[in-house]
């Protein structure tokens, strides 16, 4: 296939690459690196305090349950934020010489990907000092971020390639992504809604990657096997047919970018 | 044995045609609305049906006169763009210079930029390691090479570029121009260095204006006028009729 051998035949630009998002997210000091913990935190203190006020309804651990939500979330968007205008921000290369376009695009996932991976310390550290402790369930954790890369990955193929001829799309995009998170059970539980409609809840992807995160952090449960099997199906849908849009329009981007 | 060398550039019946936008409609809004009206756009047609092989191991320079599509067709034997009719083969490694820049980033410092830029050509980084001393040396860069490209003047530049690609050791090069803006020193060092990868079994691709040193440089040129190939031979010959044309 194409895509992996281009992959392997520049893979030290493919690492080039994530050094460079990862460095310029930090921006080399330690502070950056801080911030980049500080800011997911400081959210979730901030709807923790609040959100129990304004909806009666409690939550077991609820402190934990919002961190657990809040990160994936945080992964998501933020590979979709920087991934959208990936292909526009490298403009200067693109019209200058040629590689394998998408190489921006997973740079930002994988990123994105390391990234995440980190910040699960925050989660683990919340487990055990919130005393639910931890469980063998977290083998489960590498596939569960695995199936959202992939899935994350597709979104930003189409998206950043549909960003250059179309430029109001990430205002379109940033606008669906924050009604997307009121759709999401991160500051609620599914249960809320009457089971006669929750489904639809669940039609959702991120509702089923959260769902699963929590089954393993908080839960210690395997996660459901039935959502599982709709992720693994709607990321590998939304990879091919995000590739495939990608592969479409990637030959005008020198001209149009 | 058969006479005929194996190619390493093709380009088959090949049409590049560029949109001309004068009032280009990028948000969503201006893309309805323009839906129907699409007279704002108009169609320029660079290259008109070429053909054309360049055989393995040749040394070729196109020439023609400004806006005649030389860099147009460059991009398209790079893969920076794609023809809108035909097709276009290359076989083997790839390395192109074109213009100023050749996708440095400015914040990189030239030493930076050297493992950046020939990852960009596909190499990876033991292979660089092992080339990284040649291609400084050959810069002439000395200290500067620890200083980001955004304070390089542009013979700077082009040093660093010159010294990655030629470097990089891909079997076909093509260069645009860059060399006009290298002191005098050091476009003879590049001319002398394409002199001798000439001699080995390099496919090289120039476009230059400075036809004395094409005379003395290239086999084969390639006059291309008004989208389509005018003539293709020898490399006096051609310029000896386009120099004719142009008083
Ligand atoms: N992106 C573009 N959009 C529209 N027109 C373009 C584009 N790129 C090139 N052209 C047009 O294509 C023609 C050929 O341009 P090209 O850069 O290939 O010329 P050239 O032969 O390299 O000229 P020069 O000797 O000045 O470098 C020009 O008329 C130019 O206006
Ligand atoms: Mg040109």
């Amino acid at each position: 296939m194409q895509l992996a051998k281009n992959l392997y035949n520049y893979r030290e630009l493919l690492k080039s690459n994530v050094k460079k998002e990862i460095r310029g997210k930090y921006k080399g000091s330690f502070l950056g690196v801080l911030w980049s913990f500080v800011n997911p935190l400081l959210q979730v203190a901030v709807y923790a305090i609040v959100f129990p006020y304004i909806m009666r309804v409690q939550t077991d651990n609820y402190l934990i349950y919002l961190i657990i939500g809040i990160i994936p979330w945080t992964f998501f968007t933020t590979v979709i934020n920087q991934g959208m205008i990936t292909v526009r921000m490298n403009a200067g290369i693109i019209k200058k010489v040629y590689f394998p376009r998408e190489i921006l695009p997973i740079s930002v996932a994988l990123s994105g990907l390391v990234n995440f991976l980190i910040s699960c310390i925050i989660i683990l550290l919340f487990c055990i000092f919130g005393g639910v402790g931890l469980s063998w369930h977290l083998i489960f954790l590498p596939i569960i971020a695995i199936i959202q890369f992939i899935l994350t990955l597709g979104i930003v193929f189409a998206l950043s390639a549909i960003n250059i001829y179309i430029k109001d799309t990430e205002y379109l995009i940033a606008f669906v992504i924050n009604m997307l998170f009121y759709a999401t059970p991160i500051l609620y539980e599914a249960t809320l809604f009457p089971e006669k409609i929750r489904w639809i809840l669940y039609l959702n992807p991120m509702t089923q990657l959260i769902d699963a995160y929590r089954n393993i952090f908080l839960y210690h449960q395997v996660p459901d096997l039935n959502g599982f099997i709709y992720l693994v199906l709607v990321a590998v849908i939304l990879f091919f047919l995000g590739l495939f849009i990608f592969r479409k329009l990637e030959k005008g981007f020198a001209e149009e970018v | 044995m058969s006479t005929k060398k194996e190619y390493a550039i093709k380009v088959d019946h090949v049409t590049k045609k560029f949109k001309i936008y004068y009032d280009k409609a990028n948000t969503l809004k201006e893309q309805l609305v323009f839906w129907k009206s699409k007279s704002k756009v108009e169609e320029r047609t660079v290259l008109d049906n070429i053909n054309l092989e360049i055989k393995k191991g040749e040394t070729v320079a196109l020439v023609g006169t400004n806006g005649s599509g030389k860099s147009t067709l460059l991009k398209l034997m790079t893969k920076i763009i794609y023809p809108t009719k035909g097709k276009i083969i290359t076989v083997g490694k790839l390395t192109s210079l074109l213009e100023l820049g050749a996708g440095f980033h400015d914040d990189f410092t030239g030493r930076e930029n050297i493992y950046f830029n020939a990852s960009i050509f596909g190499l990876t980084k033991s292979e660089i390691d092992d080339k990284v001393d040649d291609i400084i040396a050959f810069s002439e860069l000395g200290e500067f090479i620890d200083n980001p490209v955004r304070t390089y003047s542009s013979g700077m530049y082009m040093r660093l570029a010159f010294s990655v690609a030629i470097n990089v050791n891909a079997e076909i090069l093509l260069i645009d121009e860059i060399l006009a803006v290298g002191d005098q020193h050091f476009q003879d060092k590049c001319f002398e260095k394409l002199e001798k990868l000439k001699h080995s079994d390099k496919t090289i691709v120039i476009v230059s204006h400075s036809l004395d040193s094409i005379r003395k440089l290239c086999d084969r040129a390639i006059w291309i006028k008004d989208g389509h190939i005018k003539m293709d031979g020898e490399a006096n010959l051609v310029i000896d009729k386009y120099l004719e044309e142009c008083k």
